[in-house]
């Protein structure tokens, strides 16, 4: 065939020559048509848009008002909403707490309701190991069943008693009581919870004042704070609260001069953006707050009209039977002179003076006790002396004091009338052996609980529910309770995550997330007015979980007999109208907050109209704006306010006088003091005096001291770390898998440690691995260690990061409450 | 049975041994396969940059071998426009480093882009006033000039000439290549500048910047000397190995010693201007900025030490062997001198990147340190073994060196 | 409002060290309101990314002087020089133009679809503000947590791997603000109606923020300040993000002084002016 004059086939052959034109040819085609700019632009478009990356989706924006239950602040939160997915929380400015500003973990909640990994989705059987997290998914039907039969063959086999319970819920929630009203319900006294440093002030408050409502520090108006350890900027209180008293404290400073001194042991973010740190030895707060006492009585600052007229055992004293009784002025004028205190503590005893003239002469003092975020106890004479500060200066129940509230009017529940199982579960003693003569006033002791189970050949306690904590990990008590919880037969977790109490579980009923459920915030701590929230969820609940409140009433239907007609309610929300209903009912209050600053609102006195008519009003608008409030005080009334024995306020408590000599009747007082673990003698004993730290440990095999410290960016609390706070940690806290100590270079340097070196930690509970970071601000001999590392349970991003200090806290109990002593460990270094 | 392809009148190893010969290459390749597959698919976690160190090792290798393929376009401007007859004789090989050094870097340097992909938006989205828009123009612009002097060369491959439209066009292409050598000498200009000038217009940080000349920073020329100096320092070098290896004497003394003498005068006013920089750094920039020269040394894994290695033992003392006849004449001192000098190119190019990134400059950072993962020197020794084989290819089958017929005929 | 209009704005921060806390809720509410990614080990500073980051500094006393405080660093939105010579070190070295500095606004945006990844605008930014995506965050399959992905905002594009980011003043809040207004009708927008994440977050209310160049607004009248100061100021690099203390030795960590340069505020004198 020819073509042109040529034979086609030569034309067609794949030889080199046309081979080469071929590919020459195409080229050239190819480069002039469209089709690399197509390509081109494809795969750019290709790399704006890979498949295995997510688009969030579009939609309707709405926000939703609720409150954060993250900690016992109540801050007011507003939740971004696309549609139905939650994006963002942002602070609320239309709450009176916290108007606009938020703690970081608040901030990060919605990883905690996200994160499918650290979440139960369903009620869950335990199948492996206590402690290995593998559980298998069972239907609601099943779990409860389980949990009834074994709660009624306990109550069948006459052992109500043998259920425990520990709740984490703050106290007077509504949860709390419905708690512990299932455990009177069922028989048992073994209700326990969670001990946290409203205990401690509440204890400290009870002795002194006879008061038993919240402690209510009006801060805003205050113009001298002397903070004996709080971190007031690292999330003591109500963090959104505290964080926006400090921004007031710090823009009105030129007008103002208000004056923040922070006593602590280590340059911590309070002490150093304070206006003044004071460096303690850690564990002498109450002498360096009974050697300010001493200044003050001794050069006459203190307030004679409140001390004369309306204090008790100040002066000496004789009692009915004609006893002579020492009083707070003796006490501290004998023992707490600046030169011996200056000794205790490390202060210079000129400094002393300072503080004292400071204090004793500004207009609106507050004397603050409590340690970091105030998540853990503090020591109850400790907190006594820091009291009697505020006491002497007279600033109880006035403009920028500390007030004297009355507990909230919420509703009470009807009385409970327990079958003949429960009363006589009732009579037994409870395993934590409160009611007994040793801790008198403390509401609960896990640490004994701990011990009894430990102790025990047979646990005594054949379930525990764990409600709201996790006390396998936040526990200060260097693992005891962990050891007693492998011990116990059957646990139950109400745990929305995957915490370490849970993992312990054998049968999980997990909570909602708190932006899925409905429930109440009963005054956020050291709020100084009422204030009650309801929180409402603000999404669907993502998973198979349950409200507790609602799990509760269902359960105690099931028990049947007299356990289901206490709980007489269709659902958790009815508990929590009849609760709200104490409020309209005995109370007046407001439910809109749009300013002025409720602080600034108190001095209008107890009259109030509410801005509601009815009750159905008043929930209405409490469930659309979270709130009730009562923006208001009487001040003064010095005459009426204490509720102790004398009815005065009571630099010698009566009340621990009342109790050892109860005691005392059956043994001699020298051995009740002892049981207490008071080892002050005389009448010391009964008024604020400091008690050195004792522990059983050897100074010499241990001879530096162990102090954890608590960030605000760091959960260290029931709830996991958010991932996003991770961001806000340095690496010279957790690097990799490890934490790190702050020690100071002089004290490094006697164990030859760099920045970054291994060290071991042990006290006499056990060892720890971390590294050194070298930090000027850290006291000499003290090893500072934070919490919130060392989680065992949970998924990669908390898992196996940094170790749990608690687990190696051997401090002893405080003396009087019973406590674990968390703020000294003696501990010894081991370099690797 | 390639001898078919191989050049006339020259002796080379039988096949077998030619490929023992590039087992290693091969393997260096592949290694350098298995990280770039990484790097692509898994991202560049598979290496230890990080936001401090966001140029790290390949951008060294980068910078390293761009300025030791200096070599190509000078000797290029020599040979073709100064008319540098005797360097005739090693221009090819030069060509043949050079365009090694640049596909190696240009390879380099889409692994080391974040989105690969969108690489041509440089061009596309170019932002005039980037040096590194003017180093991607012209060192891409470069490479196709790099290709049109390496075709002629394959062109001469016995079996491709036999073609005739092949012959003819690489002896139309020998004709014009003076005017793609003056192309080669500006484009070459630039980017070398733009490299220096990349660092020297980091005006915020103080260890990098430079004062300059109208838009253009005294790095930028201080860059392009280093590498004028060092490019013939590494075509020396290549040449002398590959002499080595096989054992002959390929390129004729007079062309080695010729782009020695440039080399060592080239050397020698970059030391001055170098020095002269510094110092204007130490006193200008330095202050200026509020610091002071040994605060940059004051801690980490990057001392002084490098700068004194820097100038002296690898600047000033390769000079004074090249510059001196005697000494430049010594085999082995010549060796050793464009072992340093090229050292010392790369040793300023790693004080540019490296240890300028790991100086902090707010006061409160800290200093960094940085070391590179296997990935990231797989992907680096891909380019070292892709140069070997091409080079071995090259001389295995394409007449690098005119002379080596001449030279070795003598020789026996 | 027309002379502002021509002159555009000039979007900047002022931040009060002495106010700080360092309680982190600026990092925090940045990342979740710009989907910033999260890995397992955020300790890998040299990759983790923190479009605002809290730099802890210490006097550098020893006990028990010690005293430690944050400087909170978002970007820094560094401007032109005033001499034409240069704009931002970011701006001036990007490659695919993919970072600008918006006159209008000041803002140095970052355009994520058009960044090629090259991280030449890493190494010119002296403040470390500039993050490389190393990995895909937000891989819908591990490693990110499974169901994180459900908070993601529609309002800020999730980043690819490959890619650099940074804080963008919020820029989509400016966007909202700008929509809001528009529909209302109004040309302007008010100092409140745009406030970034950070801002809005801060507890103590430590940062503030708004148009430099309107003298009515807070951050114009703060800056005024004998105490303000900004990071690296020397460099010349413009800053729009000022800070405030009146402390010496935190300014004098702001910026690198030879020995005798720095020059201490004495109280008394800045009072008596």
């Amino acid at each position: 065939m020819k073509f042109n004059g040529k034979d086609i086939t030569e034309l067609l052959a794949l030889n080199r020559r046309n081979f080469v034109k071929l590919i020459l040819g195409g080229a050239v085609g190819t480069g002039l048509s469209p089709i690399p700019w197509k390509l081109a632009d494809d795969t750019a478009i290709w790399t704006q848009n890979w498949p295995w990356v997510p688009v969030p989706p579009e939609g309707e924006y709405v926000h939703e008002k609720t409150i954060c239950k993250l900690c016992p602040g109540g801050c007011g939160i507003e939740v971004r909403k696309v549609d139905h997915r939650a994006v963002k929380i942002e602070g609320r400015t239309d709450f009176p707490v916290n108007p606009g500003g938020m703690c970081p973990l608040g901030m990060g909640g919605l990883q905690l309701l996200y994160n499918e990994q650290i979440r139960f989705t369903s009620p869950m059987k335990r199948v492996g190991a206590r402690g290995a997290g593998k559980f298998v998914s069972i239907s609601w039907e099943e779990a409860m069943a389980i949990l009834v039969d074994r709660i009624k063959g306990l109550r069948q086999a006459g052992q109500p008693a043998a259920l425990a319970s520990i709740d984490g819920n703050p106290g007077r929630s509504t949860m709390s009581v419905l708690i512990e009203r299932f455990m009177n319900a069922v028989g048992s006294p073994n209700y326990m919870r969670i001990p946290t440093s409203e205990d401690t002030y509440s204890m400290a408050n009870m002795l002194m004042t006879g008061n038993d409502g919240p402690m209510a520090y009006d801060l805003e108006n205050a113009d001298f704070i002397l903070s004996f350890g709080s971190g007031l900027i690292e999330g003591w209180g109500s963090p959104g609260r505290v964080l926006n008293a400090w921004k007031i404290w710090k823009e009105n400073a030129a007008q103002k001069k208000i004056t923040i001194v922070q006593i602590e042991s280590r340059a911590s973010n309070t002490a150093s953006k304070a206006d003044q740190w004071i460096p303690v030895k850690p564990g002498t707060e109450a002498a360096l707050a009974l050697g300010i006492a001493h200044i003050l009585i001794r050069e006459k600052l203190y307030h004679s009209e409140f001390v004369d007229r309306f204090a008790f055992g100040f002066s000496d004293w004789i009692t009915s039977d004609g006893k002579d009784r020492a009083g707070f002025r003796r006490l501290v004028l004998e023992k707490y002179s600046p030169e011996k205190v200056a000794e205790i503590t490390g202060i210079d005893a000129a400094e002393i003076g300072r503080l004292a003239d400071l204090f004793g002469r500004a207009r609106a003092p507050i004397a603050l006790c409590g340690r970091g975020k105030g998540f853990l106890p503090g020591s109850v004479f400790e907190c006594m002396a820091i009291h009697a500060l505020n006491a002497l200066v007279g600033n109880l129940n006035t403009p920028g004091g500390i007030f004297l509230h009355d507990p909230l009017p919420l509703g009470l529940l009807p009385q409970l009338e327990p079958d003949a199982v429960a009363a006589a579960g009732l009579k037994t003693p409870r395993v934590d052996q409160i009611g007994g003569s040793a801790h008198p006033f403390s509401q609960s002791l896990i640490e004994n609980f701990s011990d009894a189970v430990i102790s025990a050949e047979k646990s005594p306690v054949d379930t525990l529910l764990c409600f709201s904590s996790n006390p396998a990990y936040t526990m200060p008590d260097g693992g005891a309770f962990n050891k007693a919880l492998q011990k116990i037969p059957f646990v139950v977790s109400f745990s929305p995550y995957h915490d370490e109490t849970a993992y312990m579980a054998d049968l999980v009923l997990p909570d909602h997330h708190y932006l899925e459920k409905m429930d109440d915030v009963v005054w956020p701590i050291g709020l100084q007015y009422p204030l009650y929230g309801i929180t409402k969820p603000v999404v669907n609940p993502l998973y198979d979980t349950r409200n507790t409140g609602d799990i509760i009433i269902r359960l105690a239907a099931q028990m049947g007999d007299t356990v289901g007609k206490a709980f007489p309610w269709k659902n958790y929300e009815e508990v929590l109208q009849v609760r709200a209903k104490g409020l309209f009912d005995h109370s007046s209050g407001l439910t809109e907050y749009n300013g002025p600053e409720a602080w600034s609102r108190i001095s209008e006195g107890g009259n109030f109209t509410p801005d509601y008519k009815s009750f159905d009003e008043m929930w209405k608008k409490m469930i659309s704006g979270n709130l009730w409030y009562r923006p208001a005080h009487r001040y003064g009334n010095w005459g009426g306010i204490f509720k102790t024995p004398t009815g005065k306020f009571e630099f010698f408590s009566m009340q621990i006088d009342l109790a050892v000599d109860e005691a005392s009747r059956q043994q001699d007082k020298e051995t009740v003091l002892m049981s207490m673990g008071i080892h002050a003698k005389g009448d010391d004993a009964f008024m604020p005096h400091f008690e050195s730290l004792v522990s059983e440990e050897d100074h010499g095999h241990y001879p530096l001291k162990m102090v954890p410290y608590e960030m605000i960016n760091l959960s260290s609390g029931p709830y996991p770390n958010p991932p996003y706070l991770n961001k806000t940690l340095f690496d010279n806290q957790l690097f990799g898998d490890e934490s790190f100590i702050e020690i100071n270079p002089r004290t490094a340097a006697d164990y030859h440690l760099g920045q970054g070196d291994r060290v071991v930690v042990g006290s006499s509970r056990g060892e720890v691995q971390v590294r050194v970071n070298l930090f000027e601000g850290a006291m000499p001999g003290i090893v500072y260690m934070p919490l919130g590392f060392g989680h065992t349970a949970y998924d990669d991003f908390l898992r196996g990061k940094g170790v749990n200090p608690n687990r190696i806290i051997a401090g002893g109990r405080d003396p009087l409450s019973g406590y674990s002593i968390w703020w000294s460990t003696p501990v010894k270094l081991t370099k690797i | 049975m390639d001898s078919a392809l191989i050049p006339d009148g020259v002796k080379r190893c039988s096949p077998t041994s030619f490929f023992l010969w590039t087992v290693p290459w091969l393997a260096l390749l592949a290694w350098g396969g298995i990280s770039a597959i990484l790097c692509l698919g898994l991202g560049l976690n598979q290496t230890n940059m990080s936001n401090i160190f966001a140029f790290a090792l390949w951008i060294v290798f980068d910078l390293a071998i761009i300025a030791l393929g200096a070599g190509a376009f000078f000797t290029g401007f020599l040979t073709y426009i100064i008319g540098k007859k005797e360097l005739k004789n090693i221009i090819n090989a030069a060509v043949v480093i050079g365009f090694i050094c640049y596909t190696g870097a240009m390879g380099m340097l889409a692994f080391d882009l974040g989105q690969p992909v969108r690489s041509w938006f440089i061009f596309w989205h170019a932002n005039i006033h980037s040096m590194l828009v003017e180093v991607s123009f012209c060192i891409t612009c470069y490479m196709g000039v790099l290709a049109i002097e390496y075709l002629p060369i394959i062109l001469e491959n016995r079996k491709l000439s036999e073609i005739k439209e092949f012959r003819l066009f690489g002896h139309n292409l020998h004709h014009i290549m003076a005017l793609f050598a003056a192309t080669g000498v500006f484009l070459s200009f630039f980017h070398q500048g733009s490299l220096g000038g990349m660092y020297g217009v980091m005006y915020a940080r103080p260890f990098a910047a430079r004062a300059g000349f109208y838009v253009w920073p005294w790095t930028f020329f201080l860059f392009i000397l280093s590498a004028i100096a060092a490019g013939p320092c590494f075509t020396i070098l290549c040449t002398k190995l590959t002499e080595a290896i096989t054992r002959k004497k390929l390129v004729p003394s007079s062309a080695i010693q010729l782009l020695a003498k440039i080399s060592g005068w080239l050397l020698a006013l970059y030391m001055v201007l170098k020095i002269a920089d510094t110092l204007g750094w130490i006193y200008g920039v330095v202050p200026k900025a509020g610091q002071q020269f040994m605060d940059f040394f004051r801690e980490g894994p990057y001392g002084l030490w490098l700068l004194v290695f820097e100038i002296i033992i690898l600047g000033i003392i390769p000079m004074i062997i090249l510059l001196i006849p005697k000494t430049r004449q010594h085999s082995g001192w010549l060796i050793a001198a464009c072992l340093m000098t090229c050292t010392g190119i790369v040793l300023n190019r790693f004080m540019f990147i490296v240890v300028n990134l790991a100086i902090p400059v707010m006061p409160f950072d800290k200093f960094w340190s940085y070391l590179p993962t296997w990935q990231e020197w797989g992907l680096s020794m891909a380019v070292v073994g892709y140069g070997m084989l091409l080079f071995s290819l090259s001389y295995r089958y394409l007449p690098l060196f005119p002379k080596e017929t001449e030279l070795n005929t003598v020789g026996i | 409002m027309e002379n502002n209009l021509a002159h555009g704005h000039r979007f900047g921060m002022v931040i009060d060290i002495d106010k700080c806390t360092g309680c982190g809720t600026c990092m925090v509410a940045c990342a979740a309101e710009n989907n910033v990614t999260v890995r397992s080990d955020e300790s890998d500073k040299q990759r983790s990314i923190t479009w605002m980051q809290l730099y802890k500094i210490t006097n550098g006393k020893a006990f028990p002087h010690t005293e430690v405080s944050y400087f909170p660093r978002p970007c820094m939105h560094c401007d032109e020089d005033g001499h034409g010579h240069h704009t931002s070190p970011c701006v001036t070295v990007c490659v695919a133009t993919a970072t600008r500095l918006d006159f209008n606004t000041g803002i140095v945006s970052q355009i994520y679809t058009r960044c090629v990844g090259c991280r030449y605008c890493q190494a010119a930014c002296p403040y470390h503000a500039r993050y490389f995506n190393w990995w895909d965050g937000y891989k819908l399959i591990q490693p990110f947590p499974k169901g994180m992905e459900r908070s993601l905002s529609p309002e800020v594009s999730v980043r690819t791997r490959g890619v650099v980011e940074k804080c963008t003043f919020c820029h989509h809040r400016l966007m909202r603000a700008k929509n809001k207004a528009y529909a209302e009708g109004r040309r302007e927008i008010e100092e409140s109606e745009y406030i970034t994440a950070c801002a809005e977050a801060c507890p103590v209310q430590a940062i503030t923020f708004g148009d430099l160049n309107n003298p009515n607004h807070k951050v114009s009248q703060l800056i005024k300040s004998p105490y303000a100061f900004r990071l690296l100021e020397r460099l010349n690099t413009k800053p729009k993000v000022y800070y405030i203390s009146k402390k010496d030795w935190v300014r004098e960590m702001a910026d690198n002084y030879l020995p005798g340069e720095f020059k201490p505020i004495s109280t008394a004198a800045v009072g008596s002016r």
